[in-house]
C-alpha cells in the first residue's frame, strides 16, 4: 500500500530527471554552433511498477541515459564526398595556376610560333635585310624563352604539389593519432553501457577533416572503428593508428609509405591524392605535349635551315640546338646561331634568294611526326590545360552540392533546433513546476496528517 | 519532418552562387569575353591559338603587300624612265640616220647617246633598301657596268635568279625579273642596241646607224611589253590585300563567335543575378534572426 512518502518520492525523481533533462538541453543549446555535435535526447523510463494484490502502482521515473541522435552510414558518404571535393579543390587550384600562363592565345609559345613564323614571312620580301634577319633572331629567342616559361611554370606547380606531399602525410599522422585515442575511449564507454556521444562527435569530425586529406574506408567493429585507405592499408585500428611515412621515391619525388612500402600511386582521394594526380598525371602529361612539340619543332625547322645556304654562301647549319632526348626538351630549347646572317634564306648560294624561306615557312604548315602542325600541337596543349581545368571546376561543384545535401541531411538528423529545444525547455520546466507542485501538496498532507488529535 | 535547423550554410552558400553569377556576368561584360581561361571552353580557347595565328599571319601578309607593292612601283617607275630613255635614244638614231648630217653632227649624237647609255645603266641599278631590282638574286653586287671592251658596251654582273614571296596562303608572286632577261632578251637587246647605234654613228654608214635604230626600237618594244609583268603584279597585290582585308574582318567575326561574350545576354545575366542576390540576401535577412524564442515571454523574476 503505496504512502505519502512513496508520493514524495516519486515527485523527487521527477524532479531530478527534469532537471537531468534541462541539462541536456541546455547541453544541446550551447553547442548549437559547435561543429559535428549531434544533438542529445533525454531518454526517460518509468520505474518498475510495485505491485500489491491485483493493484500494480507505478514508481516514478529516471532519466534512463543521454542518446546522441546520428545516422552512420550517412556520415561514410559525408567522408566519401569530403575526400572528392578536397580532391577535385586542391586540383582545381593547381589548374588555375597553371591556366593562366595558356589563357591568351597571343602570348606564351603559341604566340611566340606565331610571331617567328611572321618574322621569317617578312624576311622573304628582303632577304638580305639585316633589320629583318636580326628580327628572326630575336623572335627565335623569344620563343626559346616562351618554352622555358611555359615548362617553368609547369615545374613551380609540380613542385607545390611535391612539397604538400609531406605536410599532408604529417598532417594524417597527427589526425590519426588522436582518432586511435578517441577510438579506444568510445569502445571502452560502450563496453560500459554509455553513450559515448560527445567523444564519437569529436572522433567523426577528426575523421572527416582525416577524409579531406586522403580517401578512407571507415569500417564499424566491436573496438570502435577501423580506418583504411581507400586501397586497405590501415591507418587505425581500434586504439592503435598506423603512421604514414613520407620520403623521396625512385622518381625523385616525394612518395608516401606505409610500413616501408610505397603506397603514392594508390593514394586516389583527399587533398594528398588531389596533388598527386596532378603532380603525377596531370603535370607530366602536359609537360610531355610541350616537350614534344619544342624537340619535334627543333629537328623540323633544323633540317628546313640546312637546306638552304646563309648570307655568306655558306650551307646551313642547326638554326635550334639539337636536342637529344624529348623529356625536358622545352627546357633545353634553344637557338643555336648568333648571328643573323647564318639564317639559311637562299636556296642557291646567292645572297639576294630567299627560296630557302618558303621551306622555313612551310614548317608552319606541315605536320610534325607527332601528326599536327607546330600550332595546332600547341592548342591541343592549350585544349589539354582547359579541359583538366574544367572537369576539376564541374567535379567541385558537383561535389560541393551532393556534400551540401549530405550536411543538410546530417543536420536534420543530428543537428540542434533552437525551436525544438525551446519548447524541450519549457515542457520540461512545466512538469518540474508540477513535481514541485506535487511535493508541495504532499508536504500539506504530511500537515493535515501530523495535526491530527493536536489540540490548539 | 525534421529539416536541418542550421541553415547558414544553405543561405551562405546561396548567396554565394549568386555573387559567382554576378561575377561572371560582369567579367563578360568588362572583358567583352566569353572566355577568360581555357577551362571556361576549353575548345574555343584551343581554337582561338589557331585564330590568332592565322590573324596574326594575315596581318603579316599584308605588311608583304606593302613592301612589295613599293619595290614594285620603284621597278615600275624605273623602267618607264627607261622607255623614256629609249624613246629619245629612237629620235636621236633617226637624226643620225639621215645621210644629210655632218660628221660632227653625228659625234655629237652619238655622245647625247652614250648619256642615255650612262642613264640607263643607272636606272638598271635602281636599289631599294640596298636591295638592286634588276641583279636576280645577286641582289647586293651592282648589276650593270659600263665595260668598253665588251660588245654591248656593259657587264652584266647579276643571275638569272627569282624570288617568290607568299601573300596568301597558297599564293606567291614572283617579284623580281632578272636584268638580263629584263634588258637582254632575243626581242630586243637595250645595251646592245644602244652601243651598235653609237659605233654606227661614230664609225659606221647611215644606213648602219638605221639599222641599228631599229634595233633600238626592237629593244623598245621589247622592254614595253616585259613592264607589263610588274604592272600585273601589283594589280594582283593589290586584289590580294582586299582580300586579305576582307579575310582580317572573317577572322574577327570568327574570334568573336569563339570568345566574344553575347552583351545582351552577359547584360541580361547580370540583372538576374543582381536579382536574385538581392532577393537571396533579403530572405536571409527575414529568416535567420526568426526562432520560437522571440515569442516567448522572458522569465519573470
Amino acid at each position: 500500500m503505496p504512502g505519502l512518502s512513496t508520493s514524495m518520492n516519486i515527485a523527487v525523481q521527477a524532479l531530478m530527471a527534469d532537471q537531468g533533462a534541462l541539462d541536456i538541453t541546455s547541453n544541446n543549446i550551447a553547442n548549437v554552433n559547435t561543429p559535428g555535435y549531434s544533438r542529445e535526447l533525454a531518454v526517460f523510463q518509468e520505474g518498475p511498477p510495485v505491485v500489491e494484490g491485483n493493484v500494480a502502482y507505478g514508481s516514478g521515473v529516471t532519466l534512463a541515459q543521454f542518446q546522441s541522435v546520428r545516422d552512420q552510414l550517412l556520415q561514410l558518404r559525408i567522408y566519401e564526398e569530403s575526400g572528392q571535393q578536397s580532391n577535385s579543390q586542391a586540383q582545381l587550384s593547381a589548374l588555375n595556376q597553371i591556366q593562366t600562363d595558356f589563357a591568351d592565345p597571343s602570348q606564351g609559345v603559341g604566340g611566340a610560333l606565331t610571331a617567328f613564323f611572321d618574322s621569317l614571312s617578312q624576311l622573304s620580301t628582303n632577304p638580305t635585310d639585316s633589320s629583318a634577319r636580326q628580327q628572326v633572331l630575336t623572335a627565335a629567342n623569344s620563343l626559346a624563352s616562351a618554352f622555358h616559361q611555359s615548362e617553368l611554370a609547369l615545374q613551380q606547380v609540380q613542385q607545390q604539389m611535391d612539397q604538400m606531399v609531406p605536410q599532408t602525410v604529417t598532417q594524417i599522422n597527427q589526425l590519426t593519432t588522436q582518432i586511435a585515442q578517441l577510438n579506444a575511449q568510445v569502445a571502452e564507454m560502450q563496453g560500459l553501457g554509455q553513450d559515448p556521444g560527445t567523444t564519437q562527435d569529436q572522433r567523426d569530425q577528426l575523421v572527416q577533416q582525416l577524409s579531406q586529406l586522403v580517401n578512407v574506408s571507415v569500417t564499424q567493429s566491436d573496438h570502435g572503428i577501423t580506418i583504411t585507405t581507400g586501397n586497405g592499408v590501415p591507418l587505425v585500428v581500434a586504439g592503435q593508428n598506423f603512421a604514414l611515412q613520407s620520403g623521396a621515391a625512385t622518381n625523385g619525388l616525394q612518395g608516401v609509405f606505409a610500413q616501408g612500402q610505397d603506397i603514392t600511386s594508390q593514394i586516389q582521394g583527399g587533398t594528398l591524392g588531389g596533388s598527386i594526380q596532378v603532380r603525377d598525371t596531370v603535370i607530366p602529361n602536359l609537360m610531355s605535349q610541350l616537350d614534344t612539340l619544342a624537340s619535334q619543332f627543333t629537328a623540323s625547322f633544323n633540317s628546313a635551315n640546312q637546306a638552304g645556304f646563309d648570307l655568306s654562301g655558306n650551307a646551313g647549319g642547326n638554326f635550334f640546338t639539337p636536342l637529344t632526348s624529348v623529356s625536358g626538351a622545352a627546357t633545353s630549347f634553344g637557338v643555336a646561331i648568333t648571328d643573323p646572317s647564318q639564317i639559311a634564306a637562299s636556296s642557291d648560294g646567292t645572297s639576294g634568294s630567299n627560296g630557302n624561306v618558303t621551306n622555313m615557312l612551310a614548317v608552319r604548315d606541315q605536320q610534325l611526326p607527332e601528326g599536327v602542325t607546330p600550332t595546332q600541337a600547341y592548342a591541343n596543349l592549350v585544349l589539354a590545360v582547359g579541359n583538366y581545368g574544367a572537369t576539376a571546376q564541374a567535379n567541385v561543384t558537383a561535389s560541393g552540392a551532393s556534400l551540401q545535401q549530405l550536411t543538410d541531411q546530417r543536420g536534420a538528423i543530428s543537428g540542434v533546433s533552437l525551436d525544438e529545444e525551446s519548447t524541450n525547455m519549457i515542457q520540461y520546466q512545466r512538469a518540474y513546476e508540477a513535481a514541485a507542485r506535487v511535493v508541495t501538496t504532499v508536504d500539506a498532507m504530511y500537515s493535515t496528517l501530523l495535526s491530527v488529535g493536536v489540540t490548539k | 519532418m525534421r529539416i536541418n535547423p542550421n541553415i547558414t550554410s544553405d543561405v551562405l552558400s546561396s548567396i554565394y552562387a549568386t555573387q559567382q553569377q554576378e561575377n561572371t556576368a560582369l567579367q563578360e561584360l568588362s572583358t567583352g569575353k566569353r572566355v577568360n581561361v581555357p577551362s571556361d571552353d576549353p575548345l574555343a580557347a584551343s581554337l582561338m591559338v589557331g585564330n590568332q595565328d592565322q590573324t596574326s599571319r594575315n596581318d603579316q601578309y599584308l605588311q608583304n603587300v606593302d613592301s612589295l607593292n613599293n619595290q614594285m612601283q620603284t621597278a615600275d617607275t624605273a623602267l618607264a624612265s627607261v622607255v623614256a630613255a629609249l624613246n629619245q635614244a629612237i629620235s636621236l638614231g633617226v637624226q643620225g640616220s639621215t645621210g644629210t648630217i655632218s660628221s660632227s653632227q653625228r659625234q655629237q649624237i652619238a655622245q647625247s647617246l652614250q648619256g642615255i647609255q650612262a642613264q640607263i645603266v643607272q636606272l638598271a641599278n635602281t636599289e631599294i633598301g640596298g636591295v638592286y631590282l634588276f641583279g636576280g638574286t645577286t641582289s647586293t653586287t651592282t648589276p650593270y657596268e659600263i665595260d668598253s671592251s665588251s660588245a654591248s658596251g656593259v657587264q652584266y654582273n647579276g643571275n638569272l635568279g627569282t624570288n617568290q614571296v607568299e601573300v596568301a596562303d597558297g599564293l606567291t608572286v614572283q617579284t623580281n625579273l632578272p636584268g638580263s632577261q629584263l634588258f637582254q632578251n632575243a626581242n630586243g637587246d637595250v645595251f646592245g642596241s644602244l652601243q651598235q647605234l653609237i659605233n654606227a654613228l661614230q664609225t659606221g654608214t647611215a644606213s648602219d646607224a638605221a639599222t641599228a635604230t631599229n634595233a633600238v626600237r626592237d629593244a623598245y618594244n621589247s622592254i614595253t611589253e616585259n613592264r607589263i609583268f610588274y604592272g600585273n603584279v601589283e594589280n594582283q597585290l593589290n586584289s590580294t590585300q582586299t582580300f586579305l582585308n576582307q579575310e582580317k574582318v572573317n577572322l574577327s567575326s570568327q574570334e568573336n563567335t569563339l570568345v566574344g561574350a553575347d552583351i545582351t545576354k552577359a547584360a541580361t545575366d547580370l540583372t538576374q543575378a543582381t536579382t536574385a542576390h538581392d532577393a537571396a540576401l533579403a530572405a536571409a535577412a527575414k529568416i535567420l534572426p526568426t526562432s520560437l524564442l522571440n515569442y516567448l515571454a522572458t522569465p519573470t523574476t
